[in-house]
């Protein structure tokens, strides 16, 4: 295996939002890094501020101290180079499949012939061909967060913040997209940043798991996940599989055995 | 995972419910419209009868043959066309030129928050004043031709646009803004991506209103004063007590303001096809 390098560290992040009994501290001294082509996700308590770092790594929040390092340079945000999707798949309503795929590029001024050529393969990989006119209000859940998932891999972004993207989804859908994903980050060798408060779904597809304490969010552990498996479902039926959600659950402080 | 699918698709194939409740015979196009019209015909034929019995008079409130007698008249001299046609031109003149400007207006206040809270009480304080007490002034400086019932009739619908463009830019949803900037899109990719096509539907829906305060705008204007147009002949027809006149002008404008709803339904449709997809059918309880 070649040695690991770091890609994104964050460093000593802290932000506060003013609230009703004066400033509230969500992110505090927080540091981690992530690795080249590395799969790692966020958990920790609800409210913690797994949102509010995202924000600030895309450049739509600005943080009160702290660095961030890409590559060995210090920069402000990695706006225009990330990959946002959260729980809610944003597609523009009044645009078709097509022409929600081609939101970004289309910011970023990529000729239009070409866009949708682009579009139309990446369409097709991920079984939408045929969908192209549709407009989001006709498509499933899963069908809508698929389109997302092209809008944003398209862009080749350097990193792909998932904000809870399967949450909103039923069980079968979220099993079937949770392996769409693992295949597509694995052929376009992405990095992914996934924050969930499902600890099920954090074992089955990350690499490193990050678990943040509660309100200001700091670093509590990080575990690395060792399970060679070709899917997500294949990983839930990994020996090691239980053993890391049990870990996991008690560092969240959930009670998985009840005592008597 | 084909197999996952393949059982969610079979159990989506369910029949159709019949409906349980029987339509009525009428509730069709074609029933509804009979019905329509038949409301219509015995309306008329009521207030006949009752000019002819004595009970209405015809003097104060003319009779429907009288009506349809001066409609003759008028067709065939060819002023209700063209009173019809400089009334309409003044309205939608007024319409499109108000819309256009309240509601490039209205958006331009998304760029500066600043600006918006600034000039939000003059507007709340220029919107507060029935615009028709304008007329008499707007009279005064546009002069008694076309120029000053446009004028009343953008001062009418400029606001209206105004304001539903500008809330409908400040509640476009910061989601989808804030997706576009993590994707590196500056401020005017962001308004004319997100902000502008998300408040097409607030500002469409003002075309309803505002193609009604058109016409209000091109017949009070003609009220005050003019040479032409319906509001004219309505006005001049009042004042010599000639109802039927009045009643013709008045019928007219309906007919305008029917015709002008249905192509502003028309517009509306064919303007925001992804709305269609989502209209479904209204719950029958």
């Amino acid at each position: 295996m070649p040695p690991k390098q770091v890609q994104l560290t964050v460093q000593n992040i802290s932000k506060s939002f003013p609230g009703k009994g004066g400033d509230v501290n969500v992110l505090d001294d927080l540091s981690f890094s992530i690795n080249e082509r590395d799969f790692v996700s966020i958990i920790g308590p609800s409210g913690c501020g797994k949102t509010t770092i995202f924000n600030i790594i895309a450049g739509l929040l600005e943080p009160d101290g702290g660095t961030i390092t890409y590559r060995g340079k210090e920069i402000e945000s990695l706006r225009g180079r990330v990959g946002y999707m959260m729980q809610k798949d944003l597609l523009f309503p009044w645009r078709t499949v097509m022409g929600n795929v081609l939101l970004g590029l289309e910011t970023r001024g990529v000729d239009q012939k070409e866009a949708e050529e682009k579009a139309r393969e990446y369409l097709k990989q991920f079984g939408l061909a045929g969908f192209e006119n549709a407009y989001p209000k006709t498509l499933s859940g899963g069908m809508r967060q698929r389109v997302a998932l092209i809008r944003t891999l398209i862009m080749d972004p350097d990193i792909l913040l998932l904000d809870e993207p399967f949450s909103a989804l039923d069980y079968q859908t979220r099993l079937y997209l949770e392996g769409v994903l693992k295949d597509a980050v694995q052929k376009f060798n992405k990095t992914v940043i996934l924050v969930t408060h499902d600890i099920d779904e954090a074992v089955a597809l990350s690499k490193r798991v990050v678990v943040l304490s509660g309100r200001p969010a700091r670093v509590k552990v990080v575990h690395e996940i060792d399970i060679e498996a070709t899917s997500p479902i294949t990983a839930r039926n990994d020996v090691k599989f239980s053993t890391y959600f049990k870990t996991l659950c008690a560092e969240l402080d959930i009670q998985t055995e009840t005592t008597s | 995972m084909s197999l996952v699918m393949s059982d969610t698709s079979a159990r989506k194939k369910i029949t159709p419910r019949k409906s349980r409740k029987k339509r009525s015979t009428f509730d069709t196009t074609l029933g509804r419209a009979v019905l329509q019209l038949l409301a219509v015909a015995v309306f008329f034929a009521l207030w006949e009868l009752g000019v002819h019995a004595g009970y209405i008079s015809a003097f104060l409130m003319g009779s429907p043959s009288g009506i349809f007698a001066t409609f003759y008249k008028l067709v065939l001299s060819g002023e209700l066309l063209s009173d019809s046609w400089y009334t309409l031109f003044e309205a939608i003149l007024g319409f499109i030129i108000g819309t256009i400007f309240g509601s490039l207006f209205g958006l331009a206040l998304w760029y500066s928050v600043f600006v918006a809270k600034l000039v939000e009480p003059f507007i709340v304080a220029i919107n507060s004043v029935p615009k028709i007490a304008l007329a008499p002034i707007v009279v005064l400086w546009f002069g008694t031709g076309l120029i000053s019932k446009v004028a009343l009739a953008v001062s009418l619908t400029a606001l209206v646009a105004l304001i539903a463009a500008y809330q409908a830019a400040k509640d476009a949803d910061v989601d989808l803004q804030s997706l576009m900037i993590s994707m590196g899109a500056d401020k005017h990719q962001v308004f004319w991506k997100a902000v502008v096509p998300s408040t097409l539907p607030s500002i469409i829906a003002t075309f309803r209103i505002n193609i009604g305060f058109g016409l209000v705008g091109a017949v009070v204007g003609e009220f005050i004063s003019s040479q032409r147009g319906l509001g004219h002949m309505i006005f001049l027809a009042s004042s010599l007590y000639d109802l039927n006149s009045v009643w013709v002008g008045l019928f007219t404008l309906m007919i305008l303001g029917f015709v002008l709803y249905y192509v502003i339904d028309i517009i509306e449709r064919t303007s925001l096809p992804w709305k269609q997809a989502t209209t479904s059918h209204q719950v029958q309880v």
